[in-house]
């Protein structure tokens, strides 16, 4: 008898911790699978910014340190690999497209071109996107941190190799605003 | 109430109702025990198996069955790539897998989601609705159809839908043999007139509340599905102004069954042929109203 319960009590406190453990890496993970989505959207941003620039240009070729200021956040945008470093960036150039933007509103012509108007469309999911991504990731995150944080969970991130994470922090607050395209 | 407290108090709303379920169909089981005798409470185990199949299959195959019941015609990307951009974006925002995106050929603004698990999800939009509405009230619209999706509302339906069709055919079964007279075997030995008062007091209650729990739970997954939306676009001025176009305009669409009724993101019925209690939506205006509470929040 006494053995079966000694079992019982084994076989209770093993399936706890292997919970406990598995909640904690799948958490970790998705953390993971949340910044992956983010540097696949800022990839796609990044890739659809050359030819907004092409396209502004052809209109309005005097703008030339507004395409710089895109040119550079693009470049800094890329190369960013830390989670801070990514997040500055990303806020750098959302701020530069916010003024490519309103200097196209300068040129009607321009605005009212279909090569224009479908980038704009492209731009304006693209926003939502990182935005979305980034708000999924900081989502995951607080799970995360929570988990490691608070009792039972944290006594087992040790063993599960999990540590806090990091959040994606635009720090203009400013930039969290995507810039507003109007149809 | 932000939308977090909002979630949880209709979880746990939903749940009530759904013990509420569970008591109605004791009630009903005690109901053909007292009344019929121990021998012929094995109708409610075969009642259960025949809504059980019946609702089962429509369950399991909802995504196929629901495309037929509404006319609706699935969609590629490059069909419409603007609304396959919005799906991304709330795909994003959610985490769910990308479902299969449908149209339904109607000019009343309307839109519903299905299918048995998230893998399996169908969303589909009439072509009034696509053309009614915005970017941000579109965006709206899909995250309370992923909503749907995210809260397997297709799976709660199903066993409110059970429960509701095992109590109704339990209850006319019981009625009829009380008719004709038929299995009081044990007449004499279970004479407590009290108890078959009660017991057929229940019988012809029973079908009616299991319905009225049914479109309380309906109810109550619509306005769960409202607040999970806002806490994938975290925008409720979205669907708010959505659901002003929609409560603005009175048309509504050509396939108003009553059986696909409560998969729609507006209910295709009259309002005034349905009385609120038997509702499968909350009324329009209401949902607008804590949309609001909401946006006074952020």
């Amino acid at each position: 008898m006494e053995t079966i319960i000694i079992l019982v009590v084994i076989a209770l406190l093993a399936v706890f911790v292997t919970a406990q453990y598995n909640r904690l890496i799948r958490l970790n993970i998705t953390v993971d699978e949340a910044w992956a989505q983010i540097e696949v959207q800022l990839k796609r941003r990044a890739d659809l910014i050359p030819n907004l620039v092409e396209t502004v240009k052809g209109y309005a070729e005097h703008e030339q340190s507004t395409f710089e200021a895109v040119v550079n956040a693009r470049a800094k945008a890329t190369t960013a690999s830390t989670v801070a470093d990514t997040a500055a960036a990303d806020g750098m150039l959302t701020q530069a497209l916010r003024g490519l933007l309103a200097v196209a509103e300068a040129y009607p012509d321009l605005k009212a071109s279909t090569n224009f108007l479908s980038l704009q469309e492209e731009l304006a999911t693209t926003e939502n996107k990182v935005a979305f991504a980034r708000q999924f990731y900081n989502d995951n995150v607080r799970s995360l941190n929570t988990a490691v944080k608070t009792i039972p969970s944290s006594f087992f991130a040790g063993l599960a190799k999990v540590t806090e994470r990091e959040f994606y922090e635009v720090e203009d607050p400013q930039d969290r605003i995507a810039p507003t395209v109007s149809f | 109430m932000n939308f977090r407290t909002m979630q949880a108090a209709n979880r746990r709303k939903t749940i009530g109702l759904l013990i509420g379920m569970g008591v109605l169909m004791g009630l009903v089981g005690y109901a053909a025990l007292s009344y019929l005798g121990g021998t012929s409470t094995a109708i409610v185990p075969i009642a259960v198996g025949i809504a059980l199949i019946s609702v089962w299959g429509s369950y399991y195959g909802s995504d196929k069955l629901v495309l037929t019941m509404t006319g609706a015609k699935l969609i590629q990307e490059s069909d419409n790539p603007k609304l396959f951009n919005l799906i991304h974006e709330v795909i994003i925002a959610s985490g769910l897998p990308m479902p299969k995106v449908a149209i339904v050929i109607d000019t009343a603004p309307n839109a519903f989601a299905t299918g048995r698990n998230p893998e399996h999800a169908l969303i589909a939009f009439t072509t009034g609705i696509l053309e009614a509405m915005d970017r941000d009230q579109l965006q709206g619209v899909i995250a309370h159809e992923m909503a749907h999706v995210a809260n397997r509302d297709t799976l709660v339906s199903a066993v409110a839908a059970t429960t509701a069709g095992a109590i109704a055919i339990v209850s006319d079964l019981l009625t009829r043999m009380m008719f004709f007279g038929g299995g009081r075997r044990d007449r004499d030995s279970n004479g407590n007139p009290l108890a078959l008062v009660f017991s057929l007091l229940i019988l012809i209650m029973a079908p009616l509340a299991a319905v009225m729990l049914k479109s309380a739970i309906s109810r109550k997954r619509e306005s769960l599905a409202d607040a999970t939306a806002v806490s994938f676009t975290r925008n409720p001025a979205g669907l708010r102004s959505a659901l002003e176009v929609l409560a603005a305009d009175s048309t509504v669409v050509r396939q108003r069954s009553t059986a696909v009724a409560h998969i729609w993101i507006e209910s295709p019925l009259d309002a005034t042929s349905v009385s609120k209690l038997f509702s499968t939506h909350p009324p329009i205006q209401e949902r607008i109203a804590v949309l609001k509470s909401m946006e006074s929040l952020s």
